[in-house]
């Protein structure tokens, strides 16, 4: 019945993914024709510049999965291009080793930007904004006086001569074609990461952090990636610096220069491919227009970003994006269809119940939570209420790995959840919801979902990277079962919207839907009724009980009594830490205590 | 139905505001009477707090006006709340840790003129002695309910014409309690307007007038402290339904 | 030797020391970590050397007229790069405006000013180049001088009072009806004056240089992370003893790893003890 009704949509979404696919490709298609095309119609000169953009550009790809889509702060990357300079032209000028040849020689560049790329990138896991653009900051004057003062080496303030391609690649439009080469493969192999399950789950780490751990998304494991990616690139464009250069020297490696590449993100747009390529080629070229403006180039990108910042925060990008521009229905009810829910809850094993025992929790000398038991049933709605600060979500946190208690245990069936650690609760078919709801504005509603599922596809990182079979099956499930959420919960309209142009409610329901990704067997809803409407509360009430009979075990943290005693088979209400009274909705109605803790008297 | 009163000293109407995206107050009409003591009750999430920012000038509203002693106050900020006469005691008794009690009564007073300050200062600390007997201590060395008295000072160093408290008894003992709602009485008497956020209904009905009752963002009752049946109406409007009488017992 | 050592270290130990108190100040009033901080200190220089040896203008004069020239600048930051973004919920918009301020503030003095240190003139007429020199004892001074200032502002007059109030709870400091815009502009205006003040004070020891912004955000910053945000204490003495530590390894392995050094110890600390060696002050609970 209900593939029935679904048959019609999916051809036609079909259709619109090949051509949205191809408009998307066009710009970039226009863009490698026009390089193409630029030594046959301009000079030497000209291509030179443009052989240093696709350099820059090789570098700017990579840099951009680290500061676009994971949004760290990373204004030293220059570092990496130094130290693939260097090492590309000391190993094939050969004064300290025998010399090598110059492609293996770019090879064990990209692999030290690699290496420091990722030992750089490691603090990010700990530190803030600030901290982390710092340390890069700092590491990069590092590179540089280290570069000044080891003679030996790296020829101090004189430098060294840059190494030669061989034929057919030591020739200025050889040598362009090369770059362009590298280039392209840099676009695509970004792009598959940037439309890979990888890819949204950086974003996730950059806009909602905390739903991504809960989606069970491991940020050292994912960041650490990216920073390897990010320096071999970084390393390989310093390889290919050097060769264009000639001859290098610490003064060709300025901060200015990094700040350009970190800017070109920037002003692209985070989240981008497009905008940042465009970019980095505009900022490159800028300064060749008119001489004045060498002088000024640094100048005019820091008054850019200054510009992009305050009033164009999404870059060129979203000045590209017309899509978002569209109209969307204004007057939109939700209609949700817990008819097929058995088709993402169906066939899944019950473990038995997540039981929390005499479980306590302070936070600086306050008992938050004070020796609570509580048991979460398989195929039951268990709803948690009590005043504010009576340790409600507290006790949602404890259960997802977010606090330590003091005492006591958490069990899922006979098994303890790990404490402190709420990226393993995914991989348990724990999922969760928040009182805020936490995602990404930027992405659409349906990579919203996705990200939800993040855990589930097969492929490794580098698999992603070269869109080898694994990467593309899981996509193509991870898309289906998107999809199918969303038409769970009645967002299935909204699919290509950007998440950040829904209402409200709409977004409470478009987290449940991420949290169905995960098939979970236990959901956690914190206020899911928060500010939604009287009809649509109705709703929330149906799909909720939906999901508990496929036998997910629901926890409703709420504050809607009413919600409560509809749709609860047990209830708990804490007051400062403890258990006030347990039992059904209706012996809770009438439990005297109850009534007076929330009336006060 | 509308109670009469003789004058307005704050007048709401048709409030809306939230956080974001999040609509917290959907449409709220109040008024209050000069010298007149108003409890403002709700379940958790009601509102209440938000409603109070929004009056302060703490937090904008996007429709509704607010109008205090006849004057528009739509773009008043917190500080030209305070200079009007309608000061605000938030709740959670955050008073600051790092300066001393009278420092922090003297940062209350950073608008008055400057003759003026340490009168106005001994003049609150008469009506607090727990806290002028520490007078020289940090804020962060002063129990919760000291706090609390010391926000409640800050807040009469301006000899408001409106004091908004938002739940002054929250995490005090009994007798604190009573201490705190005390003052309540008093600037009652003193004919200070009062408008009161509380969790204990029964001590806020016994110093009020007048009580106004939120759920999820509008005011779903409004009545005379002392009318009868009062905790019965309170209950329906909270859980939208009747609750079985056996539990008044 | 030793005592040149120390000297050398105490006397750029107290720029970096000033310059982590102006990131502080600004962070107090605002929760921002701006960039410009260092560049605060590069103005004071280039401005000292412009008014004074430039212009010729009486050293008293430049001093004043660099100040407010600095507090302006520290204004501006407010109003440019701090304002805007406060409200944003993006939380981290701020490091990329200051950051874009700091480098337009850069480049423009290396356009019109000059790519090359310039000297600095003397000013009290003590140039041995020995321990009686000012070069060494002017930054010193400019440090003792502002932990004498800072210390009456907080603890003798109402402003101060009301800045303590600002960093440690600002929504209630707004509840309670201080002026809080106005006094974050006040902040970032003593911000400039505390790094002008670095600036000037160090002239004769790091000279009139553009660079010199980018090589005190660094420096400066160290002493923030080591004594923790916001805490001034842990500032000045993180940042003599940064200074001091920079001058003897120079001395001893060379100054390549010296600055190696430095910043393994900063990175060390920063992983270690996030919170800074000093801890940073109380944070009200939530």
């Amino acid at each position: 019945m209900s593939a029935v009704t679904n048959a019609p949509a999916r051809p036609a979404a079909a259709k619109r993914g090949s051509m949205g696919m191809l408009r998307q490709l066009l710009p970039f298609l226009g863009i490698l024709a026009a390089a193409l095309i630029l030594p046959a119609v301009s000079n030497d000169y000209w291509t030179l510049i443009a052989t240093r953009a696709a350099i820059y550009w090789v570098l700017v790809s990579g840099l951009n999965l680290v500061v676009g889509f994971a949004g760290q702060l990373a204004i030293g990357w220059v570092a990496m291009l130094t130290l693939g300079a260097y090492t590309t032209s000391v190993l094939v000028l050969g004064n300290v080793t025998t010399p090598f040849p110059a492609f293996v020689a770019l090879a064990i560049a990209s692999a030290v930007g690699a290496v420091f790329g990722f030992i750089v990138g490691l603090p990010a896991l700990r530190l803030r904004t600030f901290y982390f653009a710092m340390t890069t900051l700092g590491f990069a004057t590092i590179v540089t006086q280290i570069a000044l003062a080891w003679q030996d080496v790296t020829g101090g303030g004189i430098g060294v001569p840059g190494p030669v391609l061989p034929a057919p690649f030591d020739t200025i439009i050889g040598f362009y074609l090369f770059c362009l080469g590298v280039a392209v493969f840099c676009t695509w192999i970004t792009a598959n990461v940037a439309h890979s399950r990888f890819g949204r789950s950086l974003v996730a780490i950059r806009d909602a952090d905390v739903a991504a751990e809960s989606a069970g998304i491991s940020k050292p494991l994912l960041l650490g990636s990216v920073f390897l990616f990010a320096g071999a690139c970084a390393g390989f464009a310093g390889g290919l610096f050097a060769t264009l250069q000639s001859y290098i020297s610490p003064e060709a490696f300025t901060f200015e220069l990094s700040v350009m590449f970190f800017i070109s993100i920037l002003i692209g747009g985070r989240g981008s491919i497009l905008g940042p390529l465009i970019a980095t080629i505009v900022l490159t070229w800028l300064p060749e227009f008119a001489a004045p403006l060498v002088v000024w180039s640094t100048f005019l990108y820091a008054a850019l970003l200054l510009l992009i910042v305050l009033a164009v925060p999404g870059g060129i990008a979203s000045l590209l994006d017309f899509r978002s521009r569209r109209k969307i229905e204004a007057d939109r009810t939700i209609i949700p269809r817990p008819e097929l829910l058995p088709e993402i809850l169906g066939d899944r094993t019950t473990p038995g119940a997540i039981t929390l025992k005499n479980v306590v929790l302070s936070f600086g000398g306050v008992r938050a939570i004070d020796g609570l038991d509580l048991a979460i049933e398989p195929g039951q709605v268990h709803g948690l209420i009590g005043p504010n600060g009576s340790g409600k979500t507290t006790t949602l946190n404890v259960i997802c790995g977010f606090y330590r208690p003091e005492a006591g245990s958490v069990t899922l069936g006979t098994k303890p959840l790990a404490v402190g650690a709420p990226h393993t609760r995914a991989a348990e078919g724990i999922a969760r919801t928040f009182q805020t709801p936490r995602l990404i504005g930027e992405a659409s509603v349906l990579q919203n979902v996705m990200v939800g599922g993040a855990i589930r596809g097969q492929g490794s990182f580098v698999e992603s990277l070269l869109s080898l079979p694994r990467h593309r099956r899981d996509e193509a499930m991870l898309r289906h079962d998107a999809m199918l959420a969303l038409n769970i919960v009645g967002l299935g309209g909204l699919a290509e919207v950007r998440a950040d142009r829904l209402q409200h409610s709409e977004l409470r329901f478009l987290e449940i839907a991420r949290a169905l990704m995960l098939r979970p067997r236990f959901l956690l809803l914190d206020e899911p009724a928060a500010g939604l409407s009287v009809e649509e509360i109705r709703c929330l009430g149906l799909l909720i009980r939906a999901i508990s009979r496929q036998g997910t075990g629901v926890l409703l943290v709420e504050h809607h009594a009413d919600l409560i005693f509809d749709i609860c088979d047990h209830v708990t209400v804490l007051n400062l830490g403890r258990e006030l009274a347990a039992g059904t909705p209706a012996e809770i109605r009438v439990h005297s205590e109850v009534v007076s803790a929330y009336l006060g008297s | 139905m509308p109670i009469s009163v003789p004058e307005t000293l704050l007048e709401v109407s048709g409030i809306e505001a939230g956080y974001g995206k999040i609509a917290v107050l959907h449409g709220i009409d109040m008024r209050i009477a000069p010298g007149e003591v108003v409890s403002l009750l709700g379940p958790n999430g009601a509102g209440k707090t938000t409603l109070l920012r929004a009056i302060a000038g703490l937090l904008p509203w996007t429709a509704g006006s607010v109008r205090f002693d006849g004057r528009d106050m739509r773009d008043a900020g917190p500080r030209e709340s305070a200079r009007a006469g309608l000061v605000h005691v938030i709740e959670g008794h955050r008073v600051f840790t790092q300066i001393s009690v009278t420092d922090n009564l003297l940062l209350a007073a950073y608008d008055l003129p400057r003759r003026e300050r340490a009168a106005r200062i001994e003049e609150v600390l008469e009506t607090f002695p727990e806290i002028a007997a520490k007078r020289h201590d940090k804020g962060g060395a002063l129990s919760g309910g000291q706090q609390q008295m010391l926000a409640v000072a800050q807040g009469l160093i301006r000899r408001p014409r409106l004091l908004m408290l938002d739940e002054p008894s929250a995490g005090l003992s009994p007798v604190l309690v009573d201490r705190v709602l005390a003052v309540v009485s008093d600037l009652r008497a003193a004919g200070t307007a009062v408008l009161l956020v509380e969790q204990l209904i029964e001590k806020a009905l016994a110093v009020s007038d007048r009580v106004y009752a939120m759920a999820q963002g509008r005011i779903v009752l409004e009545a005379k402290a002392n009318e009868a049946d009062l905790p019965h109406r309170l209950e329906r409007a909270y859980f939208g339904q009747d609750v079985p009488t056996a539990l008044h017992a | 030797m030793l005592p040149a050592i120390l000297l050398s270290g105490l006397a750029v130990g107290a720029v970096y020391a000033l310059i982590g108190v102006t990131y502080n100040v600004m962070f107090s009033a605002s929760r921002v970590m701006s960039f410009t901080a260092g560049q605060l200190g590069m103005l004071g220089g280039v401005l000292g050397a412009a008014f004074i040896g430039v212009l010729g203008l009486p050293s008293i004069v430049g001093f004043v007229l660099t100040l407010a020239g600095c507090a302006l600048v520290g204004v501006a930051t407010e109003i440019i790069a701090v304002r805007p973004v406060l409200k944003s919920l993006e939380q981290h918009l701020y490091v990329l405006s200051t950051l874009a301020l700091a480098l337009l503030i850069q480049q423009f003095t290396a356009i019109n000013w000059s790519t090359e240190p310039q000297p600095f003139p003397t000013l009290l007429g003590f140039r041995d180049g020995g321990v009686g020199d000012e070069k060494f004892w002017l930054p010193i001074a400019a440090c003792a001088a502002t932990v004498v200032g800072l210390e009456l502002l907080y603890r003798r007059t109402l402003i101060g009072r009301a800045f303590l109030a600002i960093a440690e709870d600002n929504f209630a400091a707004r509840a309670l009806g201080l002026p809080e815009r106005n006094l974050r502009m006040a902040s970032y205006a003593l911000a400039g004056v505390i790094g002008g003040l670095a600036g000037f004070a160090s002239g004769q020891l790091l000279l009139a240089f553009f660079a010199n912004g980018a090589m005190l955000n660094f420096y400066g910053f160290v002493p923030v992370a080591l004594g923790g945000l916001g805490n001034n204490r842990g500032a000045i003495i993180s940042g003599l003893g940064l200074g001091v530590f920079q001058q003897a390894a120079n001395f001893t392995v060379g100054g390549v790893f010296a600055s190696v050094a430095v910043f393994s110890v900063f990175i060390i600390v920063l992983l270690v003890a996030p919170q800074g060696l000093f801890g940073a002050p109380a944070q009200r609970r939530v």
